[in-house]
């Protein structure tokens, strides 16, 4: 469970990014989050991770406050797909980087390397074990970085992007392994026919403010709601005439 | 300027590993542990940008000849000495490795050549002491910094790139590699280094007073001027010629110190390629000692620098010489290894015809 | 091609060489890392007129090219950097040095003549012995080799994240350049106005990239620790290829075996 209450969050002098923003996200909920270019997808990101802290109002991650003082503990309960998985995969080999966030909370290596060893199994992804970062192909260093995050059993994963520049069966791959996961999710992207596929509930923000906040289909067959907030139909439904 | 293996010998190459891994120990050292994981990353990505930035061709204007980036003062401005020098190593480890540019065994010179003195002499003698200064305060926080950016960069490169040219030849001579005398070898490297001293100068300034234009945090101890911009009294286009002012004095007087050793000069206007220079040199050669004075001094100089007697080996039978018979034994050695490499490449054909037939058989066991 | 291109190229090609499987591949990365410095040492090591004795040398290196299933000709690619300098400083040397060493029939051949071509062979022969290191061995076991020998944690870590992004920031500045020739046809390289906003734009963006990469550590709870998979124990074998290998440096260092394969003959 993630839940924001009244956030506000700006830089020093700046004008506010998010404004008084709150929403819930329960237990096993697949959330979208859509908005247009610098709406403040990435700064609800970040206040999740404590990447950032909240001007105003507070973020809690599995009903523990987002602060300072708890980030290890939110930490472990929260994983994130980074959007360019080359800066998610820094170690040399997809195993390395799959014991890096493990090791470091010190799990013993007999019990890591089990966590990986099962977590490449769900995924399909045992090939992929030894080999290296910077030889595997797009899709694959996706999926290898989607495998980073779970080997680290997250209770909550974000994701940023997930889909982009990916051909179509890798851009399925990971759509169908998403809807596999049983984690609490929110999903920032502008691919809506993705966030279509995998989400219950979509909150769609325009300039630092929850604007919309419901079942999917209704707010991404809404032509006039997305289109005044930057927005339009998902390509499937862009002969629909609701 | 990176020194191949050959260059060296064992001893010199021990020295020079062990003063730059003085450094390199100093430099963990002095990095502070929780500072190090959060600068790991700017490091790595800084060397890798580095390293490819080091391929592309710059333009020297009015020359139809193209620079090249070597990166020490550069990185040292950005990531400071201590976490610069680190930087720099990787970056020669890998060139080293990899490219084949420069050797293993050479690393510990071509670190302190091209590394230690851009970084650590760089930024202690001038770089630091020079933000820290009041000079130029008259021209506004954010012009001071510009002049000053500007000025550092040229001077420093400059400098620690002579330096690295001097040792380059301090350590050949020492390691009684050529039989190019002293004095000689220094007007040859010298004058080449201050050309490429310059350009490495001009690239650095203009990136730094690129990133000082957008983000100033970036770099290292520079004066913040709080929203003055364009208002300040020293505009980026003053900057510029400034630097061209500064260049082409401090170019002026180098060129004017390195002519007082004037077959250095003479041989330094031959070409551009060191291969070049070399060649032209062995023209030149046929009049060497028939000059008069300044062929004496040089002389002299030579006699006075040469860290090894030119000609300790003389006599054609000693131990370490050669011989007719070493002549056919070598040509012997070099029968043998031609023939290994033949059977190498024979074996593994036929090896590689088994598996292709081990295969086929499979497959047919499989139908 | 251009150089960005073809250092790309080469870095694939090194690494797909060292993932082969042969008996050299699989020595421990200490034990060819040890065999390759003694080698050079030794190489540097022989007197500047000694250019006869110093070929037996090169039957390590070709044998063990051979042996590991390298072709030798890929290493002479790279001679291309370090040869000129080598090159540079030796070929002065038959010019000073004009003392005869050797009657051949009418020819005489001058120390500066031997001595130029020991010095060209000593080039060669030492990067003959870092490519088999290299062709045979892939970073992250050189790297564990380093940690064996105590070079500092954050210099090894340094070395491996920046090997990572080697590519990526090539391939980056890679495209920024074919932009930048596309919209400047007839240009050899990048003209000087550009120079700062070239290197500096994507300074500014590698810094961002920093930035990512490192809140994707914190994420990770990175602590200053890294952690690598296990390299393998050191086989009887690596042992016994470091003693053999140095046995024969010393016996074609101390005995000329050029010489006295002649002597047999003559």
């Amino acid at each position: 469970m993630i839940e924001f209450k009244n956030v506000s969050f700006s830089y020093e002098k700046g004008k506010k990014i998010l404004d008084d923003v709150s929403f819930t996200i329960s237990d096993g909920e697949s959330v979208g989050l859509i908005g247009a270019n610098g709406a403040g997808k990435s700064t609800i990101m970040n206040l999740f991770l404590g990447l950032r802290f909240p001007s105003e109002g507070s973020a809690f991650v599995e009903g523990i406050l987002v602060d300072k003082e708890h980030l290890s503990e939110v930490r472990r309960k929260i994983g994130f797909v980074l959007q360019n998985s080359d800066n998610q995969m820094f170690m040399p080999t997809v195993y390395e980087d799959m014991i890096f966030g493990p090791m470091n909370y010190g799990h013993s290596k007999e019990e890591v390397d089990q966590m990986v060893d099962t977590v490449l199994e769900e995924l399909g992804l045992t090939y992929l074990k030894n080999r290296y970062n910077h030889k595997i192909s797009g899709g694959e260093k996706r999926m290898a970085a989607i495998a980073t995050v779970l080997a680290m059993r997250p209770r909550v994963i974000l994701m940023d992007e997930p889909s982009t520049a990916l051909d179509p069966v890798n851009r399925r791959t990971v759509i169908n392994t998403i809807n596999k996961l049983s984690q609490t999710k929110l999903i920032a992207s502008h691919d809506l026919d993705m966030i279509l596929d995998t989400c219950d509930r979509v909150i769609l923000i325009s300039e630092g403010r929850v604007v919309a906040d419901g079942p999917t289909l209704e707010i991404l067959k809404d032509r006039e709601l997305l289109e005044n907030n930057r927005m339009e139909l998902p390509f499937c439904l862009q002969g629909y005439k609701g | 300027m990176h020194m191949a293996d050959a260059l060296l010998n064992p001893g010199v190459a021990g020295v020079m590993y062990a003063a730059s891994a003085v450094a390199a120990g100093v430099s963990v050292k002095t990095l502070k542990k929780d500072e190090t994981a959060s600068k790991l990353p700017v490091m790595a990505v800084s060397s890798a940008l580095i390293f490819a930035g080091q391929m592309i061709n710059y333009t020297i204007p009015g020359t139809g000849s193209s620079g090249h980036l070597c990166g020490g003062m550069l990185l040292t401005a950005l990531l400071g000495p201590q976490a610069g020098f680190l930087s720099m190593i990787v970056i020669l480890l890998i060139q080293a490795l990899f490219f084949a540019d420069g050797g293993l065994m050479a690393l510990g010179a071509n670190c302190w050549n091209m590394a230690f003195y851009g970084c650590f002499v760089g930024y202690y003698l001038l770089w630091k002491p020079i933000m820290n200064s009041k000079l130029f305060s008259g021209l506004g926080t954010k012009g001071a910094g510009r002049i000053k950016i500007a000025l550092c960069s040229i001077i420093g490169c400059i400098l620690t790139l002579q330096l690295g040219a001097f040792s380059v030849v301090l350590e050949t001579s020492i390691s009684g590699i050529t039989e190019l005398p002293f004095g000689a070898f220094v007007g040859i490297m010298q004058p080449i280094h201050l050309a490429i001293g310059l350009v490495e100068g001009l690239i650095t300034t203009v990136v730094l007073l690129f990133i000082y234009e957008t983000r100033p945090e970036l770099i290292m101890d520079v004066p913040m001027g709080e929203g003055e911009g364009a208002n300040s009294k020293l505009s980026l286009k003053a900057v510029v010629a400034v630097l061209a002012a500064v260049v082409i004095v401090v170019g002026g007087g180098l060129s004017l110190f390195a002519s007082s050793n004037p077959d250095g000069l003479e041989w330094s206007m031959f070409g551009n390629e060191e291969a070049g220079y070399s060649a032209n040199m062995g023209l030149d050669e046929e009049n060497y000692g028939v000059q008069s004075g300044v062929a004496d001094t040089l002389g002299g100089v030579q006699e006075k620098t040469a860290f090894l007697p030119d000609y300790a080996f003389q006599g054609s039978d000693s131990a370490a010489g050669t011989s007719v018979s070493g002549i056919v034994g070598s040509a012997m050695v070099a029968v043998v290894a031609i023939g290994v490499c033949f059977a190498g490449g024979f074996f593994r054909k036929k090896a590689a015809k088994a598996e292709v037939k081990a295969e086929e058989v499979s497959e047919s066991v499989e139908k | 091609m251009d150089k960005l291109g073809k250092a790309q190229s080469e870095l694939l090609e090194m690494d797909e060489i060292a993932s082969g499987k042969s008996f050299v591949h699989r020595l421990h990365p200490l034990a060819k890392l040890v065999v390759t410095i003694v080698y050079i040492i030794f190489v540097v090591s022989f007197d500047k007129y000694n250019f006869t004795g110093l070929v037996p040398m090169v039957l390590f290196p070709v044998f063990i090219y051979q042996l590991a299933g390298v072709p030798v000709s890929l290493c002479f690619k790279k001679l291309r950097y370090v040869l000129p300098l080598v090159l540079a400083v030796g070929i002065v040397n038959p010019f000073f040095d004009n003392v005869p060493m050797l009657h051949l029939g009418n020819m005489v051949i001058t120390g500066g003549v031997l001595s130029m071509l020991t010095l060209m062979l000593k080039g060669v022969l030492s990067i003959m012995a870092s490519f088999i290191l290299v062709a045979t061995t892939k970073i992250d076991a050189i790297c564990a080799a380093l940690r064996k020998i105590h070079v500092p944690d954050i210099i090894v870590t340094l070395i491996l994240l920046t090997y990572r992004y080697v590519g990526v920031m090539i391939s980056e500045v890679s495209i920024m350049n074919n932009a930048y020739k596309l919209r400047a046809p007839g240009q050899k390289g990048i003209h000087f106005s550009a120079w700062g906003s070239f290197l500096g734009q994507l300074f500014l963006r590698s810094m961002d990239r920093a930035e990512e990469l490192y809140s994707s550590m914190q994420l990770r709870a990175f602590k200053g620790e890294f952690y690598y998979a296990d390299v393998h124990p050191a086989t009887i074998s690596s042992y016994v290829y470091v003693v053999v290998s140095i046995l024969f440096f010393a016996l074609f260092r101390f005995v000329d075996v050029s010489n006295l394969f002649g002597s047999l003959i003559i």
